[in-house]
């Protein structure tokens, strides 16, 4: 998996996106280990665009669709979609439009703080709201995170844990 | 709030550590540690800056794939 690489693909290509999941776990302190990445994307036609431009080179299909399928990755695709579900060059890639608990990019956006990090500076959910969608996503994997999650959060007393 | 990664102070995590090595009773933390979250990881994580983490996971993740299967490769 070359996380690094999607994350630059996506910054470098100037793409509205909010890094969330167990990414975000992870720069917030998590230990967790995780083999793909998740973005939370803007929605609107330019930025599918950006998004389909950029990631055109490694080869991106829907992760459920039999390779016999054929398959077209433009910003239409991108723009009908809620939940994209990649594989591709750079390893399995998530793309989604609204996050459990929180919303649409905006939303996502507005819980979200800047950070350095792959060498870049990226947007990622703050603690709260990581939390939150986690609770509110409710899967086995979701909640696991929580009890360590929560920690991090009680240990800062509350502040943005860092 | 900013909206930018900050570090903790000295003193905050200083006081973060201590929460972390001695759990309030009732607390989320102690609630953790007896879910089985190793409360040590997380002190270690918290010293570390959002990009040494993602280092330390990406180095994690390459080894977890590279090892991944070695079982039962080795069973066969």
């Amino acid at each position: 998996m070359r996380i690094a690489e999607a994350v630059h693909a996506l910054s470098d290509a100037g793409v509205d996106f909010v890094i969330i999941g167990g990414w975000s776990a992870v720069l917030h302190g998590s230990s967790y280990i995780t083999s793909d990445i998740d973005f939370c994307f803007a929605r609107t036609r330019e930025n599918c665009k950006k998004i389909a431009d950029a990631l055109r080179p490694y080869h991106p299909r829907l992760r459920d669709l039999p390779r016999t399928l054929p398959f077209v990755w433009d910003a239409t695709t991108l723009a009908n979609g809620t939940v994209v579900t990649l594989d591709s060059d750079l390893g399995p890639v998530d793309l989604l439009a609204e996050v459990s608990g929180i919303g649409a990019y905006n939303d996502v956006k507005r819980h979200s703080i800047r950070v350095p990090a792959f060498d870049r500076e990226v947007w990622t959910l703050d603690l709260p709201s990581l939390i939150a969608s986690k609770r509110a996503a409710g899967r086995a994997k979701d909640l696991q995170l929580l009890p360590e999650l929560e920690s991090l959060l009680e240990a800062a007393g509350g502040e943005q844990p860092e | 709030m900013s909206k930018r990664w900050h570090p903790l102070t000295a003193e905050q995590l200083a006081r973060a550590e201590e929460r972390l090595r001695h759990p309030q009773p009732g607390s989320r933390i102690e609630a953790a540690q007896k879910f089985g979250v190793d409360l040590s990881l997380l002190i270690s994580q918290l010293r570390l800056t959002p990009a040494e983490r993602v280092r330390r996971a990406l180095d994690a993740s390459a080894t977890a794939e590279m090892v991944r299967g070695a079982a039962r490769r080795v069973a066969k």
